[in-house]
């Protein structure tokens, strides 16, 4: 598919490169400064996740077109440890890693639409999309 | 079979007009009638029923330009969707009812006239929800782009002091917009104090507090003081009542103190020029 | 690559000029510490202007950099957070509560000295 692209998640440095195609989408689609900087910073959280978490994975951007509007999704797919309690993930400050624990509430936060699916053992599916106002 | 409809019409239509305006008035919501006098909803009925007959007559683009017409000219009247179709169900009605009492419906062509019928309602029906659902959308969506640029201007008034009066309901969206609009402009006038009016908004619930605290929160990361001015007796209630924590930023009952106390933030005060007349 | 941390008087000068990966960060919050130690330098203003955008790992860091230096003596004052940075942190539910800041390198100095006076 033309409209999606994707960066395989194995270290740290894939983290920069997966958040730098995620932001050249977001400029080309016609995304502000301010949704850049959101779109920019949901991908960096979710990569950062994969790399964390799972060890390994990937991070694709598709470009949205429907009827008027255009947008983007951010599908984070990883076949890690998985997601034990969502409900828990998804609360603010908790976090397994010491971080600050504002990840996945904080992507919901910064995207429009917002879902996750995953269960031990099987890995974990997130999808993220913002809109163009 | 059209024709025959046709014929019907044409020999009464006067008789329909008065006849489906008397039984829509008896239909029709308080509101679409208060709003409008007499005269624009006789002129506006008579073009409905125009518009149905010419759906019979009339080749398809000269029926969808009336129908553009009319569906701007009644969301503007402020008609509600369920009126007009309403109205087109009455008017087919008063048409099969007619017919059968004028004996143009007999026993053999029943079926034909019911098949004819309904080939020019249910389009027509379709037709008409369709313009008139596009008419409203464009008319919110124009609303909407007029609203936002009323949104949140911001006013340098000293140096290192700008203002920002908010007017209106805030929602998700504007508050959105407020803050870009607040924070670049900090950023681009080099404010040191920003104070946000908020007399001009008359709900103060969880929901906006919410977006004002993070707004003030977002204007101390990019390096520079935020104040809530304008909080009248009935929002300074409801902020308590509520539970909602504002004690972590200045604030004032009016714009003018709000000012002073910036200024005096700013190590700067008003003083009176003695001496002349 | 390195961020150069510069001496002034008593202060020290950080200018980040290019997007932070995690290394990167990890590493200058090493060298700043040392950098105290080394100078005893009273204050820290970190510029940020040319950072487009901050996401929880790098705000972490950020945010204990600074404690550290606290720890160690040192104020620290961040500079030239872009709006759309404030506001993506913001939602993120990062408000770096402690951390003081101003709008430009010249405000923030002007903020650590009076931070240093009383």
């Amino acid at each position: 598919m033309t409209n999606q692209s994707c960066v395989k998640i194995f270290n740290e440095w894939d983290i920069v490169a997966a958040r730098q195609l995620g932001r050249n989408v977001a400029k080309e689609l016609g995304f502000g400064i301010v949704d850049q900087a959101r779109i920019t910073t949901a991908i960096s959280e979710l990569a950062r996740n994969i790399y964390l978490y799972a060890g390994q994975g990937q991070i694709c951007i598709e470009k949205l077109y429907d009827g008027g509007k255009s947008g983007l999704k951010i599908i984070s797919i990883d076949s890690g440890p998985g997601i034990s309690d969502i409900r828990q993930v998804m609360e603010d400050g908790f976090s397994t890693s010491g971080g600050l624990g504002a990840g996945l509430p904080g992507v919901k936060r910064l995207m429009d639409e917002f879902s996750i699916d995953s269960s031990p053992g099987s890995g974990t599916d997130i999808r993220a999309t913002k809109w163009l106002r | 079979m059209e024709n025959l409809i046709i014929k019907f019409i044409g020999s009464r239509k006067d008789q329909l007009v008065n006849d489906w305006k008397e039984k829509m008035k008896n239909e029709a919501d308080e509101r679409a009638l208060r709003l409008v006098s007499d005269q624009v909803f006789s002129g506006a009925s008579n073009e409905f029923v125009e518009m149905i007959i010419s759906n019979l007559k009339e080749t398809k683009e000269q029926f969808n330009n009336r129908l553009n017409d009319f569906s701007e000219k009644v969301v503007r009247l402020g008609w509600p969707l369920h009126f007009v179709t309403e109205g087109l169900r009455t008017f087919s009605k008063l048409v099969w009812e007619g017919m059968q009492e004028e004996k143009y419906i007999t026993e053999e062509n029943q079926m034909d006239v019911i098949y004819t019928f309904e080939r020019w309602m249910t389009p027509l029906q379709n037709d008409v929800v369709d313009i008139y659902s596009r008419t409203w959308e464009r008319t919110v969506s124009l609303q909407k782009i007029a609203l936002q640029e009323l949104s949140a201007p911001l006013i340098p008034v000293f140096e290192g002091i700008t203002v920002m009066p908010l007017v209106g309901t805030i929602d998700t969206e504007r508050a959105k917009q407020i803050m870009e609009n607040l924070l670049t402009g900090v950023v681009k006038h080099r404010s040191e104090v920003v104070l946000i009016d908020i007399t001009g908004v008359p709900v103060v619930d969880t929901m906006v507090a919410h977006h004002i605290i993070q707004a003030a929160e977002a204007v101390r990361l990019v390096g520079a003081k935020c104040m809530l001015v304008g909080i009248r007796p009935e929002i300074a209630q409801t902020i308590v009542n509520l539970g909602i924590n504002l004690t972590q930023f200045t604030t004032k009952n009016t714009l003018k103190k709000g000012i002073e106390a910036a200024l005096e933030l700013t190590n700067r005060k008003i003083v009176k020029v003695e001496g002349t007349k | 690559m390195r961020i150069p941390i510069l001496k002034l008087h008593d202060c020290l000068l950080v200018s980040i000029q290019w997007e932070l990966d995690d290394h990167t960060a990890l590493q200058f919050q090493e060298d700043l510490l040392h950098k105290i130690h080394e100078t005893s330098a009273n204050g820290v203003v970190i510029d940020i202007t040319s950072i487009d955008f901050i996401d929880s790992f790098i705000a972490k860091v950020l945010g204990d950099v600074i404690s550290m230096s606290k720890l160690m003596g040192a104020k620290v004052v961040i500079t030239g957070i872009q709006p759309a940075v404030a506001i993506t942190l913001i939602e993120l539910g990062i408000g770096l509560e402690d951390v003081l800041t101003a709008l430009d390198l010249e405000k923030g100095l002007e903020k650590l000295q009076q931070e240093l006076g009383d």
